[in-house]
């Protein structure tokens, strides 16, 4: 055989061609008694329906977590989970945590040094000595 | 706890007052499909509103509630019933039966909806309480608890908060129903009956995904050596590929599949640790003993594969790994999607999902000797014979010398290379004139499936066609 292939698997580049949203759940949990989740309990009542109605393709789920703080907790494709303590917050401040989970990858923190990270190779090339103009010294 | 139970069915009856049902039909119009698992969140209000302790919170199962309240309302519908064996069917509405249990999944019409949710919420619980009205209907049939259903029954996709939001998680419009989105993802090795698991749809999904692909590569790289397309091919839409496709989506497998189980879940029989791969799915032999390419081209599947992939319905009851499982469902989608919103759709949405990844073709290419290929290239094409020079060098008498040497055919430079000796430098030149051949591209480009249903068929420029990869 003169030429074989080498197998592989096409790289995913999210957003190129579709846009997939990353977090695939939010989870609200709240209590009924407590006073710490009253900014949630309130969310709950009056902004959760348009916020889900504003992200459909997040599925939401309200549960009961007596006699503990409220917490949003996101999951996300990749698998991981992200959680927020909403303990006195107030029904806006709670709205932009949503936001937050909902816009977040779901990967973890870190730090980007250099500002362009590609899969595509450069379009100018990688620099040669052996080429362009020889330099006279 | 006996306490419990006994406020259960108060709630269930404060439910069915104004505000809860004003909340359910809000929701039913299934304009916010994801608000679906919202629904527990108004009965604990009102329970805890009346009853105002935090005690008794966490020992109420509310899913239960919710269950029990909407089986209350609607106990009384006629709906056909899914039976256990199509063969047990009384004759008199054999066929009658027959076709609703083919058109389980058809695509309802959007004013049609609530009515059959309504049914669909009624179905899981059987009326124990009323046998004697059950046993009245002129068709009484067995009515099956859920757990005794092979896959999830259809009607209860339309409450799925997962099948909702996965669909728009995909973008695909609001017309193309949940029924068939769950229909996807039951593998047939979770249920047998072909009306109810992605058999058809796969074998469908693969053949569109096959031609798109195909079409696509071929026009755009005319002159790509065989192995090297069926290399392609694995990597946008091969299984591993898929695969990999089903779980950016964000599909979950179900630990087993079931009645009972969520329809957004993958459903399928799980290949059990430590048990091997079953005999449908580790072909030994392969098709013949024929492995010439023209043999790979004219019999196997796109991607050359050795040994014959096994048909979907083959599968049936067999326990399968999961990316067997992940790549039916995305096959079964685009099938599925082909079916209810038709070419063009399905054309965007490939675009969108799998031409859409990066793949360096340049990348597939594995050459054993270039510099006779590239020799037999140029006598077959009519250039001068190949030859290779030194282009410049450092470092030859070091220990990190670099050369960079050009294949040139007359003054033509046809590719270039470097290396840390001679040798290395100009089989890489080689490889690279090789690519560079290979990989050529034509400007404009249309693919046949662009003048499908297409009254003018001006716009059609005829493709190149290349005589093929060099035969040594």
């Amino acid at each position: 055989m003169p030429l074989s292939a080498l197998r592989t698997v096409a790289k995913p580049q999210n957003g190129v061609g579709a846009f997939i949203l990353q977090c695939k759940k939010l989870e609200f949990h709240y209590c009924d008694w407590a006073g710490s989740s009253r900014g949630m309990n309130a969310f709950l009542k009056s902004s959760l329906s348009a916020f889900a109605k504003r992200n459909p393709s997040i599925e939401i789920s309200v549960s009961p977590r007596p006699r503990k703080h409220p917490v949003i907790r996101a999951h996300y494709i990749n698998g991981n989970q992200r959680s927020i303590c909403v303990r006195n917050m107030t029904n806006d401040i709670i709205r932009e945590k949503a936001e937050l989970l909902r816009d977040a990858s779901g990967e973890k923190n870190q730090k980007y040094n250099k500002p362009v990270t590609s899969i595509n190779e450069s379009v100018r090339g990688i620099w040669s000595p052996f080429h362009g103009a020889k330099i006279q010294i | 706890m006996s306490e419990l139970l006994a406020l259960a069915p108060d709630e269930t009856k404060i439910g069915s007052t104004q505000p809860t049902t004003e909340f359910l039909s809000f929701h039913w119009n299934s304009q916010f499909p994801s608000l679906l698992l919202s629904l527990p969140l108004p009965l604990p209000f009102a329970l805890f509103s009346c009853t105002t302790s935090p005690f008794l919170m966490k020992r109420i199962r509310f899913s239960r509630c919710a269950t029990e309240r909407l089986a209350s309302t609607t106990s009384n519908t006629t709906t056909p019933r899914r039976p256990s064996c199509i063969h047990n069917v009384a004759p008199s509405n054999y066929k009658i039966r027959l076709q609703t249990r083919f058109q389980s999944t058809a695509a309802a019409a959007s004013d049609a909806i609530p009515a059959e949710m309504d049914a669909g919420a009624a179905e899981p619980v059987a009326p124990e309480s009323k046998p004697s009205a059950s046993s009245s209907r002129a068709h009484t049939r067995r009515r099956l608890p859920l757990e005794q259903l092979p896959s999830p029954h259809p009607h209860s996709a339309s409450q799925s908060i997962k099948l909702a939001a996965l669909r728009s998680r995909l973008s695909l419009p609001e017309r193309f129903p949940l029924q068939t989105l769950a229909r996807t993802l039951v593998h047939p090795s979770a249920d047998a009956d072909p009306a109810f698991n992605n058999a058809s749809l796969s074998i469908l999904g693969a053949n569109l995904l096959g031609y798109y692909t195909t079409e696509y590569l071929m026009c755009n790289y005319p002159r790509l050596p065989m192995s090297v397309m069926f290399a392609a091919q694995d990597a946008y839409i091969g299984p591993k590929a898929l695969a990999l496709i089903s779980r950016e989506w964000g599909i979950e497998a179900a630990a087993a599949p079931g009645g009972e189980v969520d329809p957004g879940l993958l459903q399928f029989k799980r290949l059990q640790a430590g048990s091997g791969i079953p005999g449908v799915l580790k072909q030994e032999l392969p098709w013949k003993w024929n492995k010439t390419t023209t043999h790979k081209i004219l019999a196997t599947d796109e991607f050359g594969s050795d040994q014959k992939p096994p048909s979907p319905h083959d599968l049936a009851r067999t326990p399968v790994p999961v990316q067997e499982a992940a790549q039916s469902f995305v096959r079964a989608l685009i099938g599925s999607l082909q079916l209810h919103l038709g070419t063009p759709l399905v054309k965007r949405f490939f675009r969108d999902h799998f031409l859409s990844r990066q793949l360096d073709l340049s990348t597939l290419f594995d050459f054993r000797t270039p510099t006779r290929d590239v020799s037999r290239l140029c006598a077959r094409e009519g250039f001068e014979p190949p030859v290779a020079r030194l282009i410049s060098e450092t470092g030859r008498l070091s220990r990190h010398p670099v050369f960079v040497v050009g294949i040139y055919s007359g003054k033509d430079k046809l590719g270039e290379g470097a290396g840390s000796s001679l040798d290395e430098a100009k089989v890489r030149a080689a490889a690279a004139a090789l690519k560079a051949w290979y990989l050529y591209r034509p400007l404009e480009v249309t693919v046949p499936s662009s003048t499908e249903n297409e009254l003018d068929a001006k716009k059609w420029r005829p493709n190149m066609v290349d005589c093929g990869e060099v035969i040594v």
